[in-house]
């Protein structure tokens, strides 16, 4: 199957600090793409120069088209959509509101039926701010469900959440890409999730690549284990 | 149903029309029983109410703090003097419109560049334009009579109305309360509709409305547009009011005193900025009576609401609100 979203070469410098160099990384629909690694390996600044967030170096290419220059909401309405590592909602408005607003930025789509398949139905109504954490961290996830993505780049969207919710919420990522087609990137420290519902993953160390592959190889690669832990033992 | 259901954000709830009908009863009461002074002193606030509107607009929709407001309001009022006079080149019904859609397109133009910057950048940048439109009033004598001002002679009709009453502190103060209640109604719509939660969200979030497909400038502009074009109506009233005009609606620190008026009545509420203008104007003409330096112990009053009521009288009015509808509902069950 030919990937749908592919990047090239995605490099990051901060000054002189190198946060992200010459990384590869090729998602495809209906798949669950990992990207793991210890702290300070790159992977929000990967998703953030992926997503147009901020400027660094290589390319982007969506659907064979180089998106690279192309602003995020045109991103967006051509199918590309991200999450944030930070929960990124509108606190004052109503969670119906903001679907809404979601929907109609996208060029359409069925909020409700996010809604529903995210347990939001009941507190459409509702103001996000007068919602639990976990809400609204579903909120934040549904912002970039919403109008039929093909790709999502989710950044932790289980940071914070109980170990029920991650499950939870795993289960969601799983069913979104199968039952929609759609390709996911996800970033997340929950290895519980990742090895769960990824059918890839790739490791990032100081912000270098360092290995790709199926989770159950990815598991007892010894450079994983040494990025990780810092020794093989 | 659907339409409908759309339909029915926008009317007036239950709450609204009782607001309405009992400003439009203290309206009607005080321009019929009140002192003379009381009600001049009513239509003045009432006018200038525009402009704290104008500035508690772009700070509720926009999270935008302002220093320069006065510079749309000057501009409605010498707009309208240009308009009503001898050299307009439309009839003064059409020339007073054009004063405040123009003045509401320049400051959209003008929010495409400012709204760029956010937080003291912006205010400086208003506080700069301010004192530019300011500075060319008195320089640009052949338009604005200079430091003199302009004197306007008002047409006999207007609209088809007779003009003599908008120069009484009674016709203006009910002209003017009814052009801020449909304001406020516009306003009201206007923050119904996708646009107007789109700001919203704009305030809180831009970031994630440009990642929701969205280009936000141009909406940011309109805001700022928007909160200009209320103090041009204002502008336009005052000198429909005075029949005069001079810089000294220019000037910065007129613009400081919306800002106050804008804080002290918060903007949780639309109608905040206008319970703040009254409010000023009443203790400017209560302390004036008492001491010259009433300035500072309005001052003092500033500090005291924005530590003890952060939002303001209309935020006060909104906890008290839910306290007695707290108490009655506990009473109710009891």
């Amino acid at each position: 199957m030919s990937a749908i979203f592919r990047c090239e070469g995605l490099g990051k410098q901060y000054g002189g600090v190198v946060a992200l160099q010459g990384v590869d990384l090729e998602l495809e629909r209906g798949r669950v793409h990992g990207l793991i690694g210890p702290n300070g390996a790159g992977k929000s600044t990967f998703i953030d120069v992926a997503s147009g967030r901020s400027q660094g170096h290589g390319r982007v290419f969506f659907d064979g088209r180089d998106v690279t220059a192309v602003a995020p909401g045109e991103r967006r309405r051509m199918g590309i959509s991200r999450s944030f590592q930070k929960t990124s909602i509108f606190p004052a408005l109503t969670i119906r509101d903001q679907l809404d607003l979601a929907a109609h930025g996208a060029g359409g789509g069925d909020a409700t039926e996010i809604a529903g398949m995210l347990g939001l139905a009941d507190v459409l109504d509702r103001r996000a701010e007068e919602v639990s954490y976990g809400q609204q961290r579903l909120v934040d996830l549904a912002l970039a469900l919403v109008g039929d993505p093909k790709v999502l780049l989710l950044d932790e969207p289980a940071a914070g959440l109980s170990v029920a919710e991650s499950q939870a919420l795993a289960g969601h990522l799983e069913e979104i890409a199968a039952r929609w087609n759609v390709a996911v990137l996800l970033v997340e420290h929950d290895m519980d999730v990742v090895f769960r519902i990824c059918h890839v993953l790739t490791v990032l160390a100081s912000g270098r690549f360092l290995v790709s592959g199926p989770p159950s190889e990815i598991r007892s690669d010894p450079a994983v284990v040494r990025a990780y832990f810092g020794s093989t033992a | 149903m659907t339409a409908s259901l759309s339909l029915r954000r926008f009317l007036p709830d239950r709450a609204t029309l009782i607001a309405t009908a009992l400003a439009a009863t203290a309206v009607w009461t005080t321009a019929g029983f009140a002192p003379r002074v009381v009600v001049a002193l009513l239509t003045q606030a009432l006018i200038v109410s525009f402009l704290a509107l104008g500035v508690g607009v772009l700070i509720r929709l926009s999270g935008l703090v302002t220093f320069g407001h006065a510079a749309p309001f000057g501009l409605g009022a010498y707009g309208a003097a240009w308009a009503l006079g001898p050299a307009a080149p439309f009839a003064p019904e059409i020339g007073l419109v054009a004063v405040v859609l123009g003045v509401g397109v320049l400051f959209w133009a003008i929010g495409l560049v400012v709204g760029r910057v956010e937080g003291i950048a912006f205010g400086m940048l208003t506080l700069a334009l301010g004192q530019a439109v300011h500075v060319a009033a008195g320089k640009f004598r052949h338009l604005t009579g200079g430091s003199d001002g302009l004197i306007v002679d008002l047409p006999r009709h207007l609209y088809g109305a007779r003009t003599d009453a908008l120069q009484t502190p009674f016709g203006m103060l009910v002209i003017a309360a009814v052009v801020l209640a449909v304001v406020l109604f516009g306003l009201r719509s206007f923050e119904r509709t996708r646009a107007g939660r789109l700001a919203v969200a704009i305030r809180e979030n831009e970031e994630r409305v440009r990642f929701l497909g969205y280009r936000t400038r141009a909406l940011k502009a309109l805001v700022f547009a928007l909160s200009a074009a209320i103090p041009a109506l204002g502008g336009v009233l005052f000198t429909l009011h005075q029949g005069f005009v001079s810089p000294e609606v220019l000037t910065w620190g007129f613009s400081g005193h919306a800002l106050i008026m804008a804080i002290l009545g918060g903007t949780v509420a639309l109608w905040g900025p206008i319970a703040g203008a009254l409010a000023f104007f009443v203790l400017r003409e209560e302390l004036g009576g008492i001491t010259t330096h009433w300035l500072a112990i309005l001052g003092t009053t500033l500090i005291v609401v924005t530590v003890v009521w952060p939002s303001g009288l209309a935020g006060a009015a909104a906890a008290l609100a839910r306290r007695l509808g707290r108490r009655v509902g506990e009473g109710g069950t009891a």
